[in-house]
């Protein structure tokens, strides 16, 4: 077998400048807690700049003003590895991200339909470097070893016969030792491989931990390395060919049934639910129209699936006859059920609040149907927002269950003070400071409502709002 | 109007709930008619003093009280009705701070049980009213039922529902206004601190917010508004029955010192008659005995005979267990003083008088600093925790207040600034500056400052700086009492397990008439008292700090040469760089030294005046004959804050009363304020006497100088005197100094490396770490010469434990490796620690292989002694270069004993043409050179605008080098990133300083890669 090791020397670095159009400008990643930011990572501008990795931020500041900053985040970097190990399966059937930062591919068995070698090696850096990102390339008989030549060789490719020769002057410190024994090696004066090699293998057993010689043993081919490989991720993906050009929305119904059920037992199956899919309706000469399905939480019940998709469907224009119909969901988190009480309360013909949710959402669109959450504010127009929220809140007095969008001015005399004043100051902080004192007023009819002037103010009370 | 006194008002010292000082409070409380005002702060009296300043200012009765929760009870104000009730609540609060974590209290019911006579309660009732007859019990006819209305909800049926409370229970009812600031302005600020208290943006802190601006003092009409007559009324009630003074306050110092059959005067007439005897062996001189019995006489009139009694048994108990300590202040250079061991100073020596420090008008108490070698103050500390048990002794507090950086940091992130932007912002402020951010430099730093989330930000951190912001433990100032200190000001637990600290800093303690002793600690100290058991171990002479030949020549031409890495207070560049153009000839030559290289007198432009007259280039001249005895020692020019105020009672005709004022004032302009009175006083009453308008300016800049870095002569002689002692060492034992010096680190200016390499330039002999020969310390061996050698010890092995030296020493010698590692007991680190330190180099070889051969040495089982060890085949290992050497040599001992660093690179940096440090000795002044060595210090002095002094060293010495401020901005990365540097510019040559004028500067960091330099940056 020969093992080709691709590694990525700024993968944190590249996954963000694929995605930024400026990608010459002095970039730097940041890490560390709030209080010490530090550098994680600077592209090549940024280090013409003197910045380095391992910098404070406050140090690079003191150095250069002019530098973008973006965080360092290792799930992107998680993301960017599953990303390159996706498309590194297409090239092999043994893949593994058993290092990390890196892709190991078992080429060997590859060559027959990529090869040779190296027009494949010119395929993989041509790929690579569309998708924008940087890398080094080794061949070696085993995959340590590809790894550890990948760490001073770029375009490297050694057989059985030239590996002992290729390892021998790499440093040790660049071996894949713990830290520990690279610095206990270097103490000794040990420099490289070659050095590391002379000295007498009883010896080395005696002072160093198991995992040195083993290490030793995997990189020269004489122990082989477990390897976990990679598998592509789990998805759904379903497809109905229709019998006949269909026209009308009535007649996708039926297909359109069982995909969500098949989708449903799909989720039962593996316990998980979807909050994202999308429904593409194929077509003879156009592309596939696609019907996109959001939900607010992640579910999996056949009917409640169909009863959205078809809420979506139908709102859509068909611009050409559907051929075929396919359902694809990727996004499937773990299926959290609702409490169900033992005896059902709730008579049959109604709808459970969350397909009625669903519902309202489909038919209405997805902003014209918003949670309420309460706020710790004391400026009342601040204390309520869209997101529902578990906030603790201050104490105050009775506030009226609806409060005007705009306060409006009360008729002289037209109302009669219950109680008050209550007085608000507060808000200072984002330019919205209000002063105001609050009455509880009545009018004649007999509506409670709640009124203020504000402070050192003359003018007529405006009413904010009506209690119920 | 209704009359109306305020009951319940927190100060700033209800730390991050108040948003006004006493100060302002008073103030405000005045303007609007209240006829008292009590200080409630939460569990808290450390405000107290600063109150009742403020109350006297006013002319506005304080009432001292406290807020307090009781744990799972009622909340109340307890307020002090004479002194009884004073003590009650000081007992009170030590309780509750003492049984929880510093900044913390947890009062408890049972708290209540003991008497509780003159203290007055009010009640703040929330809903249920279940603890009213428990409160009746503890407070019976002396509580009464709080009512705080802020224009609530419905402040109508709150009223009336807490007074159908009082009448059920038969309880007066009182108004109250639950005061958290002095005026309404104050609500953004309160709101702010409130958020920085929880820890949370003030968007988000809603829920702790107040809703409205209510809680401060408001005007009488309003609260007429509000409250019915009669509960304003019961306020002055209330107001009335409250008597209690600080003024009633009696302190008194331990009496147990002195023994039965004396009085403390005449214990302490024989204790100083003894200490005589001993000083002056041969006769005590008729001048000395008078000067004696004048002191003695002073002391005696003033009754601060326990005072020197307590400094002395202090003193006394640490000399005994040896620990070498000096005295410094203004009491401590008194005869008395020398006489009784507080210092080491004789008075004859310098041209100090007693007088001056301890004066019958001035009621200026003592202050006598005492300074312990810094690894040993602590037992000093826990002796006097043990002599006068917790109760009576604690230390005293320090007020932590707002800083620039600081306030724009809390206020920032309350403001929910990022956490960068927060931090971006505290750098634009000055380390220890008391001002928001200039504007110029938040531009620089890339922030608009009219941007109004900015503008918002800048002015509450306006507000905000100078508030108290916890209290921490004084350094070392001890308050010592006769009764427990609790009966006087609350005790609560510092951040230090094992402390108690008092609930007032140094200034209310002045006021109130309290005495401390400051226990500190000096690194200076432990280094003489080792250096001075190394000579006796050596030669066999023991030296005090007193028997050392005194005005020796020899040591002052070193110090005239600027020779004086490693001695106290003058081995810093700056003042390296005065001592060839002052010469000190002279100990009070020393003194000026000491005391001129300062800010003080640098802001002042005192420096240069005093330069010139000594050089004798321009004329000494007195502004009026009536200073010259003020000015004279110093030829003329003020250069000690004791000349200040001198200078304030001749020529401005200052009472001894008003001196003491402006010294306090000095000390505190830069917070508080308040020194433009005296701007006023001094400048009419020496216009009045003749004096020149500028002269009286320049004085008056001087004052300001003096206020945050003013160093009084008193304590300068102290300090010249160690100067003068660690100087005398280094000039005639020079290896057991550097020993002394090197054992003693961390400690002053310089790294172990830098004082070892000046040894070697003097011609000492350094010896390598050796498992063979070194004990924990380095240590002094026969060096064949005049000088011994210095052996360095394994404690200049980073890492390395000091439990494993003290069984190498114990288990020498060893006949191998193995036998060490068996018969020592080393575990694997310390076996590294050795062998990576080149410490087995006689027992195993070069690192490499010391290395290897400790890797294999495994301690063996008692069983198997004896018996060979595994067949080991030998290993082949290269030596290490001269270069890894030098690094490794770094790595793990901070120094080497090869060649510099730089004698290696001195081929190349001759092909680059740059000159050494001794090549510069000879160079011509004012021509272009280059130079270059390792940077081992960049200082930038406050007084000098912009300019950095940066330090190279190369293997000859050192260099000094002037980066102006255009070329310092133009290469600040180059300046603030190399470890060794190239500097291209010229040489400058005035009074034997040489100094290079850096033109341009290269970065040669990479020619060193892998070495370890430490420089002393910014410091």
């Amino acid at each position: 077998m020969r093992w080709a090791c691709i590694l990525f020397p700024q993968l944190a670095m590249d996954g963000v400048l694929r995605q930024r159009s400026d990608a010459d400008a002095p970039l730097v990643l940041l890490a560390g807690t709030a209080q010490r930011r530090r550098l994680q990572a600077v592209n090549p501008a940024a280090r013409a700049l003197g910045l380095k990795p391992g910098q404070s931020l406050t140090a690079a500041q003191a150095l250069s003003q002019h530098f973008a900053t973006a965080e360092y985040d290792p799930a992107a970097i998680e993301r960017w590895q599953q990303l390159l190990a996706a498309w590194g399966y297409r090239f092999s059937a043994q893949v593994s991200l058993h290092y990390p930062r890196c892709l190991l591919l078992e080429v060997q068995s590859s060559l027959g339909l990529f090869g040779p070698w190296p027009r494949f090696e010119a395929r993989l850096r041509e790929e690579l470097t569309a998708l924008g990102f940087q890398h080094r390339i080794t061949v070696a008989p085993n995959p340590a070893a590809a790894r550890v030549l990948a760490n001073a060789h770029d375009g490297l490719a050694v057989g059985d016969e030239t590996l002992h020769q290729a390892l021998a002057p790499l440093p040790v410190e660049r071996l894949g030792f713990s830290r520990e024994a690279s610095s206990a090696f270097a103490r000794m004066g040990v420099r490289n491989l070659a050095q590391l090699l002379a000295l007498p293998r009883d010896g080395l057993a005696k002072r160093f931990p198991a995992e040195v010689l083993s290490q030793l043993d995997t990189l020269l081919g004489q122990r082989p390395l477990a390897l976990a490989f990679y598998r592509p991720p789990d998805r759904f993906e379903a497809r109905i060919e229709l019998n006949f050009e269909v026209e009308s929305h009535q007649a996708l119904l039926f297909p359109l049934r069982r995909l969500t059920a098949d989708l449903a037992t799909y989720l039962a199956g593996r316990d998980s639910g979807v909050q994202r899919f999308v429904l593409y309706l194929e077509h003879r000469n156009r592309p596939a129209s696609q019907v996109p399905v959001g939900l607010l939480s992640a579910e999996r019940e056949a009917a409640m699936l169909f009863e959205l998709t078809r809420g979506r469907l139908e709102q859509q224009q068909l611009p050409e006859p559907v051929l075929a119909v396919r359902l694809v969901a990727r996004d499937l988190p773990p299926f959290v059920p609702e409490h169900q009480r033992l005896f059902e309360e709730r008579p049959q013909q109604s709808l459970p609040w969350e397909q009625l949710r669903e519902r309202l959402r489909a038919r209405l669109g997805d902003d014209a149907v918003q949670g309420l959450g309460a706020r710790a504010d004391h400026r009342p127009e601040q204390a309520w927002s869209s997101q529902s929220a578990d906030v603790a809140l201050p104490p105050c007095g009775p506030r009226p269950g609806w409060l005007l969008a705009e306060p409006q001015p009360l008729r002289e005399g037209s109302v009669q003070v219950q109680a008050g004043p209550e007085r608000i100051e507060s808000g200072w902080w984002d330019g919205g400071d209000v002063r105001r004192d609050y009455y509880r007023v009545e009018t004649r009819a007999g509506q409670r409502g709640w009124a203020f002037r504000t402070v050192g103010n003359d003018g007529p009370l405006l009413l904010h709002g009506w209690f119920a | 109007m209704s009359a109306y006194a305020e009951l319940h008002c927190l100060s700033h010292f209800s730390f991050q709930r108040g948003a006004s000082s006493a100060a302002e409070l008073f103030e405000r409380a005045s303007r609007l008619g209240y006829r008292a005002l009590a200080i409630t702060d939460e569990c808290s009296l450390a405000g107290i003093v600063r109150a009742w300043q403020a109350a006297k200012e006013h002319a506005l009765p304080l009432i001292v009280g406290s807020e307090m929760r009781i744990e799972d009870g009622p909340k109340l104000v307890l307020l002090a009705e004479n002194l009884a009730g004073y003590q009650t609540l000081c007992r009170l609060i030590t309780q509750a701070r003492r049984r929880a974590d510093k900044g913390r209290y947890r009062l408890l019911h049972e708290d209540f049980d003991a008497p509780l006579d003159g203290l007055l309660a009010i009640w703040l009732a929330e809903h249920d009213a279940d603890q009213a007859a428990w409160l009746l019990t503890r407070f019976p006819q002396r509580l009464w039922l709080g009512i705080e209305l802020h224009r609530g909800p419905d402040d109508a049926a709150r009223l009336k529902h807490l007074l159908a409370i009082a009448r059920a229970y038969g309880l007066p009812a009182v108004a109250c206004g639950d005061v958290h600031m002095h005026a309404r302005g104050r609500r953004a600020l309160q709101d702010c601190m409130t958020a920085i208290r929880h820890h949370l943006p003030v968007s988000e802190a809603g829920v702790h917010l107040f809703p409205n601006g209510e809680r401060h003092l408001r005007r009488r009409e309003e609260l007429a508004e509000l409250y019915p007559p009669e509960l304003l009324a019961e306020t002055l009630r209330i107001a009335e029955r409250c008597t209690f003074d600080l003024d009633q306050l009696r302190y008194q110092y331990p009496q147990e010192l002195v023994p039965p059959g004396y009085d403390a005067t005449g214990w302490l007439c024989e204790l100083v008659e003894l200490g005589a005897r001993a000083r002056w062996p041969d006769g005590v001189p008729d001048k000395v005995q008078g000067l004696i019995d004048h002191e003695l006489e002073l002391i005696a009139e003033l009754k601060y005979e326990s005072y020197f009694l307590t400094v002395h048994d202090i003193v006394r108990w640490a000399r005994e267990r040896g620990i070498l300590c000096q005295g410094r202040g203004s009491a401590a250079n008194s005869t008395v003083c020398f006489a009784l061991g507080i210092t080491e100073l004789d008075p004859s020596r310098s041209k100090l008088l007693f007088e001056r420090f301890l004066s019958r008008e001035r009621n200026e108490p003592p202050d006598i600093d005492v300074d312990f070698e810094h690894e040993r103050r602590e037992e000093v500390i826990q002796y006097i925790f043990r002599r006068y048990g917790r109760e009576r002794a604690a230390l005293t507090a320090v007020v932590s207040t707002y800083h620039g950086a600081g306030a724009v940091r809390d206020v920032a992130k309350a403001l929910g600034l990022p956490p960068d932007q927060v931090s971006a912002l505290a750098d634009c402020c000055g380390r220890w500056s008391d001002r928001p951010p200039a504007a110029v430099r938040l531009l620089e730093a890339g922030f608009d400052p009219e941007n109004p989330l900015l503008r918002r930000v800048l002015a509450l951190t306006g507000e905000l700086i100078g508030f108290p912001r916890h209290l921490s433990q004084h350094p070392g100032g001890f308050v010592i009492s006769q009764e427990p200190l609790a009966s006087l000001v609350p005790v609560e637990n510092a951040s230090m397990a094992e402390r108690t600290v008092i609930q007032w800093d140094k200034d209310d303690l002045d006021l109130v008439g309290l005495l401390k002793v400051d226990v500190l600690a000096l690194g200076m100290l432990s280094a003489l008292r080792r250096c001075f058991d190394l000579i006796e171990h050596y030669r066999g002479t023991r030296w005090t700090l007193a028997s050392l030949p005194q005005e020796d020549p020899a040591t002052y031409a070193m110090i005239s040469r600027a020779d004086t890495i490693g001695v106290f207070q003058i081995e810093s560049r700056a003042q390296m760089a005065m001592l060839p153009r002052l010469r000190p000839q002279t100990f009070y030559d020393l003194v000026i030294q000491v005391a001129i290289v300062r800010p003080g007198p640098i802001q002042g432009d005192m420096v240069h005046p005093y330069l010139r007259r000594r050089n004798g280039e321009e004329p000494v001249l007195y502004p009026s004959d009536e200073l010259v005895p003020v000015f004279e020692r110093t030829l003329g020019v003020p250069l000690f804050q004791e000349q200040v105020m001198e200078l304030a009672m001749v020529a401005a005709d200052y009472t001894p009363g008003e001196a003491d004022e402006l010294r306090r004032s000095m000390a505190a302009w830069k917070r508080h304020g308040g020194l433009e009175k005296h701007r006023e006083r001094l400048t009419s009453r020496m216009l009045a006497k003749q004096y020149t308008p500028e002269f009286i300016a320049r004085i008056f800049e001087q004052i300001k100088g003096f206020g945050s870095y003013g160093f009084p002569e008193s304590h300068a002689a102290s300090f010249a005197l160690l100067s003068y002692a660690s100087s005398w060492l280094k000039c005639h034992e020079p290896a057991a100094f550097a020993c002394a010096l090197v054992n003693s680190w961390p400690m002053g200016f310089y790294s172990p490396d830098q004082v070892l390499q000046d040894a070697r330039r003097h011609g000492i002999e350094v010896r390598p770490v050796d498992v063979r020969h070194s004990g924990w310390d380095c240590a002094l061996e026969d060096g064949g010469g005049p000088q011994p050698a210095i052996r360095l010890g394994l404690r200049m092995i980073r890492g390395f434990r000091q439990a494993d030296a003290q069984r190498i020493e114990a288990a020498r010698p060893f006949a191998c490796v193995e036998d060490l590692v068996l018969r020592a007991g080393l575990d694997a680190r310390a076996r590294e620690h050795l062998a990576d330190a080149g410490a087995l180099r006689g027992l195993a070889g070069h690192r490499h292989r010391a290395r290897w051969a400790v890797a294999g040495a495994e301690p063996q089982l008692p069983l198997f002694a004896g018996l060979t060890a595994r067949d080991d085949p030998p290993a082949s290992l290269p030596p290490p270069t001269v270069s890894e050497e030098l690094f490794t040599d770094y790595a793990t001992l901070g120094t080497t004993l090869g060649p510099h660093p730089l004698a290696l690179l001195r081929r190349q940096l001759e092909s680059m043409r740059c000159r050494s440090s001794r090549e510069l000795r000879d160079a011509e002044p004012g021509r272009p050179l280059s130079v270059a060595g390792l940077v081992i210090g960049r200082q930038r002095p406050q007084t000098a605008s912009g300019v950095i002094f940066v330090t190279l060293e190369d293997e000859f010495g050192l260099i000094n080098v002037i980066v102006w401020h255009d070329l310092a901005e133009r290469q600040r990365r180059v300046l603030v990133q190399s470890q060794m540097l190239r500097i291209d510019g010229h040489l400058e040559a005035a009074n034997g300083i040489r100094h290079v004028i850096a033109g341009r500067l290269t970065d040669l960091t990479p020619l060193l890669t892998g070495l370890d330099v430490r420089s002393r940056d910014f410091h």
